[in-house]
């Protein structure tokens, strides 16, 4: 029991360390590029730096995703691997760094460097390409969650589709396409075969996964993440989770009716919150709906032939995908970058700026109070560390969900999809309509 | 060693016939007895009586020897023998039958010729080809007789007691060789 | 015209391919170096080939040129996660032929140490039962941890973690260490909640019982066609265990349970079994214990100090049924010219050994008659019509360890 305790304490640290890596260096690059180097080049060169300026700022996204997506997926990576261990009373990987906090990183630099095997017989061009359009998705969709993270700070307002989650739907479908393509062009029957199953099994769990994020904008009225998480402001009761606020319109007076399809509708929404959870753990291929890699079955499915950078490739795209499908779970159901209870939120806020102040109060004489403001803002941070508290513990609890279940078979996968998911889907959407009404 | 109490020590091949060795020849099938193997009976059958004998073993009702438990090939030095131990699984009988083929029979460059029981006991199939594959025993009629343990394109039978091993199965230039 | 799309014209405009397979000699599921030469229909196998023999070590050639004693430590390699089985169906082979009584403390020792080894051999096929379910990272190693803790005993006792060596012709290698029994009773305390915490992961779940109920039967005719023995075989039905049906050294002062399911056994009857066996191990070891004449080593150990008449033959503490080997383990070790069968229920089933010897220090014929062989046999009428998944469902559930195929 206290050496569990100890490997808790151990991940925690590691945790912390890591998130003070990713955040710190997208934090700083970001705010390097969209602020600091813009302010540089207009007091250096006025009117005539606007351009560049601008262009500068509008990179910030792109910039921020591409650093910030490989160190995620190290973290994930390692995190996942420390709580499997600490799952399955194991220590995990200890060695690289202090408590193994470098493991992954040591992974990644040793993938780059392994030979590149191209398998006899296979298509070259479809086979370079299957990684690319594989991961090509994953970098897109993180795009529009940009903004609901950071709590549409104006960098990445930009970013911010009004249609944010109807892209992120189509784009997330784009991926099976690189995993049918690599599969075949493997010139391997184990690659194929788990090309196919993946091809069937993203075909069907999107349907279900569609149907149950369509009632959830059905209840918020909206398809901007930023209105979406902002729509769940305020307490746990406002989250679409238990219903998108029904339960907050209750009052003493309110009539039967509508106390009973308020219940019911929070009944509904915990339901669709786990039809998301099933569907999106099929949707990005993990265990009991591992089939297309299904290690004990195909050796390693669709990409058992890739080695090297283009495995590395597919390995982070996984990873990035199943961020994805958290924040994206955070911002739709969770709340967003809002705190569970009502009073916590201001109270980070005010706490982060007084001590801003404190820290921060020197640099006023230099006219640089501006510059660290919009560094750290207190409201930002607050968002940020919210989605992301809420993004991991779905990430972990996907890794305790692999921890404990084993895999389904591809017959048992369609059934439990077209007999139980999309019938449950559809009844739930229509459910959800109609006592949204009544509440 | 419950079995051996009700061991009868037999002295001779012209020893009384035990319980299977009657129930045999009350069905008209020859059998000759041969010294118990620890305590359990154990007969010669011909080649020709074989598939015969073990049918009407494994049927009737007295008998029930429903568990082939191994076919072994034993080189010994005056005939190749084909050694089958059969059980019951409902009752407590034993019995090991053998089928001898004299190697004064056999031609040289051929292999012994004993019928194969695969075709009406599955377990005899594995067990076959294993007795073909390491003592040269050909189990005529086998649906599928081939090598199981070596590989497919080995030389030689090696329990045999003549065999000559290839020189050095790592390091040497012979075609079998695993480099 | 359009011509009308009868049944037959449909099946030719549907016909697919049948897609051949290696499943194996490397993949991750086939528990060492098996090669399943498959005929997918899609997913669905049609034909099954087994192709073994890429683990053969000749070890019946080596039993007929090594002498005995040699031949005592190269056994365990037969089937590697039963050891003491193999070294136990030799030795009785050996000691039946030879006329050698072994002494009643050693052959409690040896129900102990085969009873510990069941169980790490369940254990393990535990595990890697669950990985061939697709639990690649939890479940493994629930039933590692406790098997950890049995190698450590074993080690202690045997000097080795895997290849025993330890139970040899006439009796056992060495007395248990100081302490060894007291550790092994406090592990047989604890381990039937181990068995309910891994029964807690798998027995009721969902995706369990979809993936081996109605998977994999295996009907009790074509079993016994098979020869197939051991928990497979009692699990379509048949109550052949030879602790049970022939007992051998102490069993029959032994009280505990075979378990026998009472209708032809899928995937999760076999699973169940081999469950409940663990209990019924834990149980035998702890009667064992208990009943083993001279106490436990710690206790011998005091009696023989006290003991002024030591090293005399008839002394009560030394000789007759507490010693723990009769017969002189060196080189000049020989058995009587003779042969005979013995066998012994390893923890996949009834393992055999063949002996024929002329009273020479090496055998004349060594044959083998190996579970795993025979379980193994009936694996392509299990697979025919099931899914690729199931594969490793039912090859897993009827617990083959390659080695002891391949010899």
């Amino acid at each position: 029991m206290n050496s569990a305790v100890f490997e808790i304490g151990k991940f925690a640290r590691l945790t912390l360390l890591w998130l003070c890596i990713i955040f710190g260096a997208v934090w700083g690059v970001s705010w390097s590029i969209g602020v600091l180097l813009p302010a540089v080049i207009l007091s250096q060169s006025g009117e005539s730096g606007r351009f560049w300026a601008q262009l500068l700022q509008a990179l910030v996204p792109v910039v921020a995703v591409a650093l910030f997506v490989p160190l995620n997926t190290c973290y994930m990576v390692l995190a996942e691997r420390r709580l499997l261990a600490l799952f399955t009373v194991r220590k995990g990987p200890n060695r690289v760094g202090p408590d193994g906090a470098f493991q992954t990183v040591a992974d990644a630099l040793k993938l780059l460097l392994k030979e590149e095997i191209t398998p006899r017989g296979a298509d070259l061009l479809m086979y370079t390409l299957a990684p690319v359009i594989f991961f090509a998705p994953s970098i897109i969709g993180v795009m529009p969650l940009l903004a609901a993270v950071s709590g549409n700070h104006p960098l990445f307002t930009p970013v911010n589709l009004p249609t944010g989650v109807f892209y992120i739907l189509a784009v997330s479908s784009i991926p099976v396409v690189g995993v049918v393509m690599g599969g075949w062009a493997s010139n391997n029957k184990y690659s194929l075969v788990g090309a196919l199953r993946s091809a069937a099994q993203a075909i069907s769990y999107e349907i279900p996964l569609l149907l149950s994020i369509i009632t959830v904008c059905l209840l918020a009225g909206t398809l901007d993440f930023v209105q979406i998480a902002d729509n769940q402001r305020g307490s746990l009761l406002n989250w679409n989770i238990l219903g998108g606020g029904a339960l907050t319109h209750l009052g003493i007076g309110s009539p039967w009716w509508s106390i009973a399809a308020a219940l019911l509708l929070a009944a509904c929404c915990i339901l669709l919150f786990a039809l998301y959870v099933i569907c999106a753990c099929a949707e990005v291929n993990r265990t009991p709906f591992d089939l297309p890699e299904a290690e004990s079955e195909l050796v390693s499915g669709f990409n058992t032939e890739y080695s090297g950078i283009k495995f590395a490739i597919f390995f982070l795209a996984e990873y990035t995908n199943l961020f994805i499908v958290s924040t994206f779970a955070a911002v739709m159901f969770l709340g967003g970058g809002h705190a569970p209870f009502p009073g916590l939120e201001d109270a980070c806020i005010s706490g982060l700026r007084g001590l801003l102040a404190a820290w921060f109060g020197a640099c006023t004489p230099f006219q640089l109070g501006w510059l660290v403001n919009s560094l750290v803002n207190p409201a930002t941070v607050s968002q940020v560390f919210w989605i992301i508290v809420k993004s991991y513990a779905l990430v972990w609890f996907a890794s305790l969900i692999r921890a404990t279940l084993p895999r389904l078979r591809i017959d048992q996968l369609m059934d439990y999809s077209w007999k139980r998911l999309v019938p449950l889907a559809l009844i739930l959407l229509i459910a959800v309509t109609f006592l949204k009404e009544l509440v | 060693m419950t079995e051996s109490d009700q061991a009868e020590k037999s002295s001779a091949g012209t020893a009384a016939p035990g319980q299977f060795g009657q129930l045999l020849s009350d069905n008209g099938i020859e059998s000759n007895r041969l010294p118990d193997s620890c305590g359990v009976e154990t007969i010669e059958v011909d080649r020709q009586q074989l598939e015969n004998a073990v049918q009407r073993l494994r049927k009737s009702p007295e008998a029930v020897l429903d568990l082939l438990l191994a076919v072994s090939g034993v080189d010994s030095p005056e005939s190749y023998d084909s050694v089958y131990h059969l059980w019951s699984t409902s009752k407590s009988g034993e019995l090991v039958i053998k089928v001898r083929v004299a190697k004064s029979e056999v031609a040289p460059g051929e292999l012994p010729e004993v019928p194969s029981l695969a075709r009406i006991w599955s377990a005899a199939n594995w067990h076959e080809r294993e007795s073909y594959d390491l003592v040269g025993i050909r189990y005529s009629g086998h649906p599928y007789l081939r090598r199981i343990l070596n590989p497919w394109n080995w030389v030689g039978h090696p329990l045999r007691r003549d065999y000559k091993q290839p020189v050095d199965a790592l390091n040497d230039k012979n075609p079998v060789s695993f480099r | 015209m359009v011509p009308e799309m009868t049944e037959e014209l449909r099946a030719n405009k549907l016909k697919t391919d049948e897609m051949l397979i290696n499943m194996g000699p490397q993949h991750p599921a086939t528990h060492g170096v098996l090669r399943l030469i498959l005929k997918l229909d899609g997913e669905l196998v049609k034909h099954c080939e087994p192709v073994v023999g890429h683990l053969h070590r000749a070890q019946e050639w080596q039993g007929q040129n090594r002498t005995w004693f040699q031949y005592q430590a190269l056994i365990d390699r037969v089937d590697y996660l039963s050891g003491m089985f193999t070294s136990w169906a030799l030795a009785r082979a050996a000691e039946k032929i030879d006329d050698v009584k072994v002494p009643l403390r050693a052959e409690y020792m040896r129900v102990i140490v085969a009873e510990m080894n069941r169980l790490t051999s369940h254990l393990l096929w535990l595990g890697t039962f669950g990985i061939d379910l697709g639990a690649m990272m939890g479940l493994p190693f629930y039933p590692f941890r406790e098997r950890e803790e049995l190698l450590d005993l074993l080690e202690a006792i045997a000097g080795q973690r895997m290849m025993f060596n330890y139970i040899r012709i006439g009796g056992v290698q060495n007395e248990a260490p100081p302490g060894w029994f007291a550790r092994l009773f406090k592990f047989t305390g604890s381990f039937p909640d181990r068995i309910d915490e891994y029964e807690a992961i798998l027995s009721n779940n969902p995706i369990f019982l979809k993936r081996t109920k109605a998977v994999g039967i295996l009907p009790r005719k074509l079993a016994i066609d098979y020869g197939v023995t051991g928990p497979t075989l009692r699990a379509s039905g048949v109550a052949l265990d030879l602790r049970k049906v022939k007992p051998y050294s102490v069993y029959d002062r032994l009280d505990f349970a075979v378990p026998v399911c009472n209708r032809d056994g899928d995937t999760y009857d076999r699973y169940m079994c081999r469950i409940i066996e663990m209990h019924e191990s834990n149980k035998i070891i702890r009667q064992c214990i208990e009943q083993i004449p001279g106490g436990t080593a710690d206790v011998l150990r005091e009696k023989r100090k006290a003991c002024s008449a030591c090293g005399k033959a008839n002394c009560p503490h030394c000789g007759g049924d507490l010693a723990i080997m009769v017969k002189k383990q060196n080189a000049g070790l020989r058995v009587k010219a003779g042969e005979g069968f013995a066998a012994v229920e390893s923890p996949r089933g009834v393992l055999g050994c063949y002996i024929i010897s002329t009273g020479s220090d090496t055998a004349y014929r060594i044959k083998w008659r190996n579970p795993s062989f025979s379980n193994l046999a009936v694996l392509p009428e299990l697979l025919l019509d099931h899914q690729i998944a199931d594969i490793m469902a039912i090859f897993g559930s009827i617990d083959v360890i390659l080695p002891d195929v391949d010899r």
